[in-house]
């Protein structure tokens, strides 16, 4: 498998290391050695010694979230995601994709999207067309929200409305690229997603970005592969915290009690962990779990429940675990996915609620 | 009757442990094999790092309880397969390597956190559950568990209990078999047994430490119920540089008479002048001593007073606390890679334990066999475990890669012959085999020089529990 020399330095450092044993998300949930980030690059460094067939740890590779705990935990600066992403692509090179995964693939190629889909609900459609007109102001739902959990969609577009906001939501958004790094990484094919997609930010002053792993895109990885965006790109909590500030959204204090599921791609690549608190501390009182802001614990997504549904069933179940572990009964989300993947979870401790059902009450 | 093993009866004992643990948690591909196959351990690594497989477990199972142990067990009594325990994989004596192929059972689904009670002051868990997440249990409730060895975040209840760990506090709050109230523990034949609901007490031979350090080899601990404590109202950490370790040796010992620190951490002058240099920044000669004290404040106060007074006897330079709290704070710096050892040097530790009149002496003859043996090696040492009574001695030898044949057998025969020698000659002057390490298949062949005849005890316990001898073959010399 051919390796960049800066891949091959991490694979290495990390084979042998078993320092963020405790921190990965699915190999917590799952109890399995093979999620951690040692096991993987025990794996890839087997490969690269000819002492094993890349198609035999793909499936593994494949169960990396991409949460980046690991990188976060390493004292030493290590990074598992990356090497797990130049796999991905060094797979996606030389034709050892899983099939699972090439389904997903040519899903985002076809329609932009991993689930193949090309209509969202009515109602969504109709809220759409509603905010057709240009304006300087643009809200980017992205795939999850539009396609998977249009509830949500809708109501993102519902608290905008109610501060009175003047903006636009497309009918055909450009994908943002986020779902194809996650699938083959830094691939040509990802980076053309990508800068389709920003030449189309180009024409709005604002772009609010609903979804933090379109957020993550657009605002962090964007920049690393040299694409450039001339809109002012903010996430929507931030967003919606300013909107408080400015007075635009009036907040009446519940005084019930919350707490909030960080997403990783605010809170560890974005730096971003207090607006979110800003908004619910308006509405409720914010209780934390242990694990909270950059030390967040992913809760599952909508992508990788496509193909590892019972792994996510179980990160899901975990997180819900930490919440109630100090007796929290709500927990309140800011990414679409972790909202979906924690409502799957069959319980009744702990109501699942977004930032927008908060405000909308 | 050892069993020949061919597909048809591969795919058929496959069937029975899916039907005991479930489909999902069965396991024959090539992944979970391979990541089962390699641990800390350094001939697992190296034999990696050199493109080879090292020896791999037919199937990997993970059960969620004693009764799926127990299944798992008695399928593989019947069928006499070996059965090799594996935690979290972070052990250094290669006692979690499927030497004998078979089944790897991995404890990591037994994981759950039962109770934690702050009347009795333990937690239950299962002992798949990593120490950090007990940690956080503990801390949720306002305390601790005080076990914070190196590897707290990447080793299991079990694998503690199974080696006998201890942690960088362990002067003051004892060792991982020091804090073990009770434990469910399944035995070789699948039988689910509970050892008393008290550590302390006069009901014959003490059940608990039977299998605490067994290693895999007697049964599967599943559940432990391990001590917490209040978290200290104050911490309070003191830097001292020694002219030399016979000055610090004298120093600890009539402290520990006194009252008992709960870091206490004597480096080399080699140490001091390479590790201690790069992390924590003394660039002094002699010999760099950490000690922290801890508890309710008044107690520390005085406890501060009398460490001062008796260090200064033996002409300790006291060098405040600064260089102490900032090593608390990198305490786990030092294994991550790029600070820690690694590929392709050759390493090991041969932590010795022994009383205050050997272990000096212990230090310097270890020190000069390996040096004169195996000029290619460089020793250092510090020692980090105290008690009244003497201290650890965590002596590490290091091999330049550029001196570590590139033949993976070869390369096997240099670090054998250096453990050999290193620990021979510990045992020649009254040291013990390990002390916080454990045997694994690294000292197996030492456990007969270390006991003698005193061996046949653990031979009649291990022939009694486990006729068949499934139970984690070749590891604790058993």
């Amino acid at each position: 498998m051919i390796m960049s020399e800066k891949c091959k330095q991490h694979v290495d450092s990390c084979r042998f290391c078993w320092m963020c044993h405790h921190i990965c998300p699915i190999g917590n949930a799952t109890g399995q050695e093979r999620n951690t980030a040692r096991a993987r690059a025990l794996g890839i460094s087997l490969v690269n010694r000819d002492a094993m067939e890349l198609s035999e740890i793909m499936d593994n590779i494949y169960e990396c979230c991409t949460c980046g705990a690991c990188v976060h935990d390493c004292i030493t600066g290590w990074d598992p995601v990356m090497f797990t992403k130049e796999t991905r692509l060094q797979a996606a090179l030389e034709g050892a994709t899983p099939d699972y995964i090439n389904v997903l693939i040519d899903n985002c190629l076809e329609t932009g999207n991993a689930y193949g889909k090309t209509a969202t609900c009515e109602t969504l459609t109709a809220a759409i067309k509603a905010h057709a007109d240009k304006k300087d102001t643009l809200l980017l739902l992205g795939v999850d929200a539009k396609f998977m959990a249009c509830k949500q969609a809708l109501k993102a577009i519902q608290v905008l409305e109610k501060a009175g906001v003047d903006f636009s939501v497309l009918e055909n958004e450009a994908p943002t690229g986020a779902q194809l790094d996650f699938l083959i990484g830094a691939a040509n094919e990802t980076k053309e997603q990508m800068a389709a997609c920003a030449k189309v930010l180009d024409d709005y002053k604002t772009v609010v970005v609903y979804d933090p792993n379109d957020a993550k895109a657009i605002k962090q990885l964007y920049k690393e592969y040299g694409i450039e965006t001339k809109a002012n790109v903010v996430t929507y909590t931030s967003f919606v915290a300013s909107l408080l500030r400015d007075g635009k959204l009036e907040a009446v204090n519940s005084g019930k009690a919350v707490v909030f599921q960080d997403p990783y791609q605010l809170s560890r690549d974005l730096e971003e962990t207090e607006e979110a608190r800003e908004i619910i501390m308006s509405y409720a009182v914010l209780g934390e779990m242990l694990l909270n802001r950059a030390e967040t614990v992913w809760a599952g997504n909508i992508l990788m429940a496509q193909y590892k549904p019972e792994v996510i069933k179980l990160v899901a179940e975990r997180r819900i675990f930490n919440a109630t572990s100090i007796g929290a009964d709500t927990i309140v989300t800011a990414c679409v996915g972790e909202y979906v993947a924690l409502n799957n979870v069959e319980q009744d401790k702990v109501k699942i609620i977004s930032i927008e059902d908060l405000i909308l009450g | 009757m050892q069993i020949q093993m061919n597909e048809f009866l591969f795919a058929m004992i496959l069937t029975e442990l899916e039907d005991a643990v479930g489909v999902e948690n069965c396991s024959t591909r090539a992944i979970d094999k391979v990541t089962h196959s390699v641990d800390y351990y350094w001939l697992s690594r190296m034999w990696a790092d050199r493109g080879c497989r090292m020896p791999e477990a037919q199937y990997v199972v993970c059960p969620k309880d004693a009764t799926e142990v127990s299944k798992v067990l008695k399928i593989a009594n019947y069928y006499k397969l070996p059965v090799t325990t594996w935690g979290a994989g972070g052990g250094t004596q290669g006692g979690a390597i499927p030497v004998c192929g078979g089944i790897i059972l991995d404890t990591k689904r037994m994981n759950k956190i039962y109770e934690v009670n702050t009347e009795g002051m333990y937690i239950e868990c299962g002992t798949g559950a990593i120490y950090k997440h007990i940690e956080w249990a503990a801390n949720e409730v306002g305390k601790a568990t005080m076990h914070y060895p190196s590897s707290l975040t990447c080793s299991t209840v079990g694998g503690f209990l199974a080696h006998r760990g201890i942690g960088v506090v362990s002067t003051k709050y004892g060792k991982i078999d020091d804090m073990v109230l009770k434990m469910e523990v399944v035995l070789p034949n699948g039988d689910i047994i509970e050892t008393c609901s008290a550590p302390k007490h006069a009901a014959g031979p003490d059940l608990n430490q039977i299998f605490i350090g067994s290693e895999g080899t007697l049964g599967i601990i599943t559940k432990a119920q391990i001590r917490i404590f209040d978290q200290p109202e104050e911490r309070r950490f003191r830097g001292f540089l020694f002219q030399d370790m016979n000055g610090a040796f004298k120093a600890s010992r009539e402290l520990l008479q006194k009252f008992k620190p709960s870091v206490m951490r004597l480096y080399d002058e080699a140490e001091t002048a390479s590790l201690i240099k790069k992390i924590v920044g003394v660039e002094r000669k002699g010999a760099f001593m950490n000690v922290a004290y801890e508890g309710v404040r008044e107690m520390v106060e005085v406890e501060e007073k009398i460490l001062l007074e008796t260090f200064a006897k033996y002409g300790a330079e006291d060098l405040g606390s600064e260089y102490g709290e900032k090593w608390w704070k990198e305490k786990i710096t030092f294994f991550y890679p790029g600070h820690m050892m690694d590929i392709p040097q050759c390493f090991g530790t041969m932590d010795t334990i022994a009383p205050y009149g050997k272990i000096e002496e212990i230090y310097w003859a270890m020190k000069e066999a390996i040096e004169t043996n195996f000029p290619q090696a460089k020793f250092i040492a510090h020692f980090s475990h105290w008690y009244e009574w003497g201290a650890m001695v965590y002596d590490r030898f290091i091999v330049d890669g550029k001196d570590v044949p590139q033949d993976p057998v070869e390369a096997l025969r240099l670090h054998q012959a250096i453990w050999t020698c290193g620990v021979r000659t510990a045992l020649a002057h009254g040291g013990v085999v390990n002390d916080h390490h454990g045997v694994g298949i690294k000292l197996g062949r030492l456990m007969k020089e270390q006991y003698g005849p005193a061996m046949q005890v653990f031979e009649g316990i291990k022939k009694q529990l486990d006729p068949n001898g499934i139970m984690n073959p070749f590891k604790l010399g058993l």
